[in-house]
């Protein structure tokens, strides 16, 4: 290379543009390329199921009303969030997610492991109006959500579309689901939901990461944290 | 990651680090064509401002050159270069069991020294108050507010009046926490409304408030039901956690419509058992606090909000 190679990227802004992009993009492309690629690699462990009718649709309740953009769903590996949330969440954890809610926006609290951390009539008097409970909250309302009743044909309709997608799903499951949801209201399917946040999937404490998260994964506690139903 | 997108990975590193060399290399070496003047004829600002030649200063080319130096150390030290593990082997759950550790050596000996003490001889003690708050404030607050006063709307107790449902000893406390408590009275709709409305009067004469005594004499004959629970006298009974009706204090509050809702409907109260969030040494500090709540002159003053 000469100085007139040198001359002919400095003085064409569109070949410096291009130039530069390729440079920048090595990064992206070492780090999600292979990651992105091989998710699917990724397999459920036993204690991971697909969600049964109401939590499904109460996990579609929870995106609709854009929860994602204040409740993250990822714990990660750091001493202040394992102690305040639990056991660091796992890629294993979330493969029946579509999309994963991971997130990154945390106005509120991480939900991940948020099942049975409070009652069922905590859970849908919060969401009726969040300051019944918490004075200073800045979250607001659903209360709409108490008078959306579910549609049984649509809830098989999404499990019939996961079932295509690779979710497991058997015949008989899909067609208990609008026996499942009947006479449920979009609160009552999103209250299922939340109070199965990291219920019985949480990962074996190989490396636990605390001394209370060793505990719930150890006593797993799927009876008496679940909320009366 | 597999053993091709491990290559990946390294041929990027090696084309990006490679590219970004060549050019610190080769950069400052490049022969620039020069004008008689000694600049490179490149002028602004119709001739004004003209570009010169300089070499770049030597703290630049070291700042550069010291950048490479650390990549490289970075990349043989830490995870980076394809599936090479890093010569430290550090992993985000290493240093997060780490993290753990360090904190529990620094909390054993505090910890240690608390399960010598009672939940009661604890409520005395400032550390475990201290650590007791900060726990009750991330666990317990969003039920029984951070005063601990509770909420009647939700059914949670106050914590901080004499009045247990479950018994207000520490080891009822710590019991409390640890497995969580389910409260249920029946709905009594089927009695009738005007049943019902007569034992809403009893209920309210058993506590000394102002009643209607006709219908209170009516409900009277009916609170044989209720005194399964509530006992003859309808005192409670806390080894169920039936409250107590011969007091001013009502777990969903005590207006007649709320205790006409309570009989007509029924109440479900859930505490979630905390067993599977704290450790028996965190529920042991919390209790202590809970207990101190009930047992201190000024409880009452606590801020309510911050």
């Amino acid at each position: 290379m000469a100085y007139k190679h040198f001359e002919a990227i400095e003085k064409h802004a569109g070949l410096l543009g291009v130039l530069i992009a390729i440079m920048v993009s090595f990064g992206g492309l070492a780090e999600i390329t292979p990651l992105f690629m091989e998710a699917h690699s990724i397999k459920a462990p036993p204690n991971v199921h697909p969600y049964d009718a109401l939590r499904l649709m109460g996990r579609d309740v929870y995106v609709q009303n854009g929860c994602y953009l204040c409740h993250s769903q990822m714990i990660r590996a750091l001493r202040f969030e394992t102690e305040r949330y639990g056991h660091y969440s796992t890629a294993e954890e979330s493969v029946y997610d579509r999309p994963f809610q991971w997130g990154s926006k945390r106005t509120g609290p991480d939900l991940a492991r948020v099942g049975g951390k409070y009652s069922d009539d905590w859970q849908r008097m919060h969401l009726m109006n969040p300051r019944q409970l918490v004075p200073l909250s800045n979250m607001p309302g659903f209360p709409w959500l108490a008078k959306i009743k579910i549609d049984g044909a649509d809830v098989q309709a999404r499990m019939r579309t996961l079932r295509r997608l690779g979710d497991p799903y058997t015949d008989a499951q899909i067609a208990a689901a609008p026996a499942a949801v009947a006479g449920k209201t979009e609160m009552d399917a999103l209250i299922a939901y939340l109070q199965g946040l990291g219920i019985d999937n949480e990962p074996t404490p190989a490396v636990a990461g605390s001394a209370a998260v060793g505990a719930a994964a150890a006593g797993n506690a799927p009876a008496g944290t679940g909320g009366t139903p | 990651m597999s053993n091709g997108w491990s290559l990946w990975v390294m041929f990027l590193v090696v084309l990006n680090l490679g590219i970004s060399l060549f050019l610190f290399l080769w950069g400052p070496r490049a022969k620039i064509p020069t004008q008689p003047d000694g600049t490179t004829g490149h002028v602004w600002a119709h001739g004004v401002l003209r570009e010169g030649m300089h070499r770049l200063p030597r703290w630049w080319l070291l700042f550069s050159a010291s950048m490479f130096a650390v990549a490289f150390i970075y990349l043989y030290l830490f995870p980076g270069f394809g599936n090479h593990k890093g010569a430290l082997g550090w992993t985000s759950h290493g240093q997060l069991a780490r993290a753990v550790a360090a904190n529990d050596a620094k909390l054993d000996p505090l910890m240690a020294r608390f399960r010598l003490y009672s939940v009661e001889q604890l409520s005395g003690d400032p550390d475990a108050l201290q650590m007791g708050k900060v726990l009750f404030e991330d666990n317990c607050a969003a039920c029984h507010q951070r005063s601990g006063k509770g909420n009647t709307a939700l059914g949670a107790p106050n914590l901080t009046d004499s009045d247990w449902l479950y018994g207000g000893t520490g080891k009822d406390i710590a019991t409390s926490i640890h497995d969580g408590r389910n409260g249920v009275m029946p709905p009594w709709a089927s009695l009738g409304e005007d049943n019902v409305d007569n034992l809403v009067q009893y209920v309210l004469s058993l506590s000394g408030a102002p009643h209607d005594a006709a219908k209170a004499a009516a409900g009277k004959p009916l609170f044989a039901t209720c005194a399964a629970c509530h006992g003859a006298g309808g005192k409670g009974n806390q080894g169920i956690g039936a409250p107590n009706l011969t007091d001013h204090i009502w777990l969903y509050g005590g207006t007649v419509a709320d205790i006409h809702k309570t009989i007509h409907d029924g109440r479900q109260g859930h505490m979630p058992t905390w067993s599977p969030r704290l450790t028996d040494d965190q529920i042991h500090v919390v209790a202590a606090y809970v207990y101190h709540l009930s047992h201190t002159t000024d409880a009452g003053s606590q801020q309510d909000r911050r």
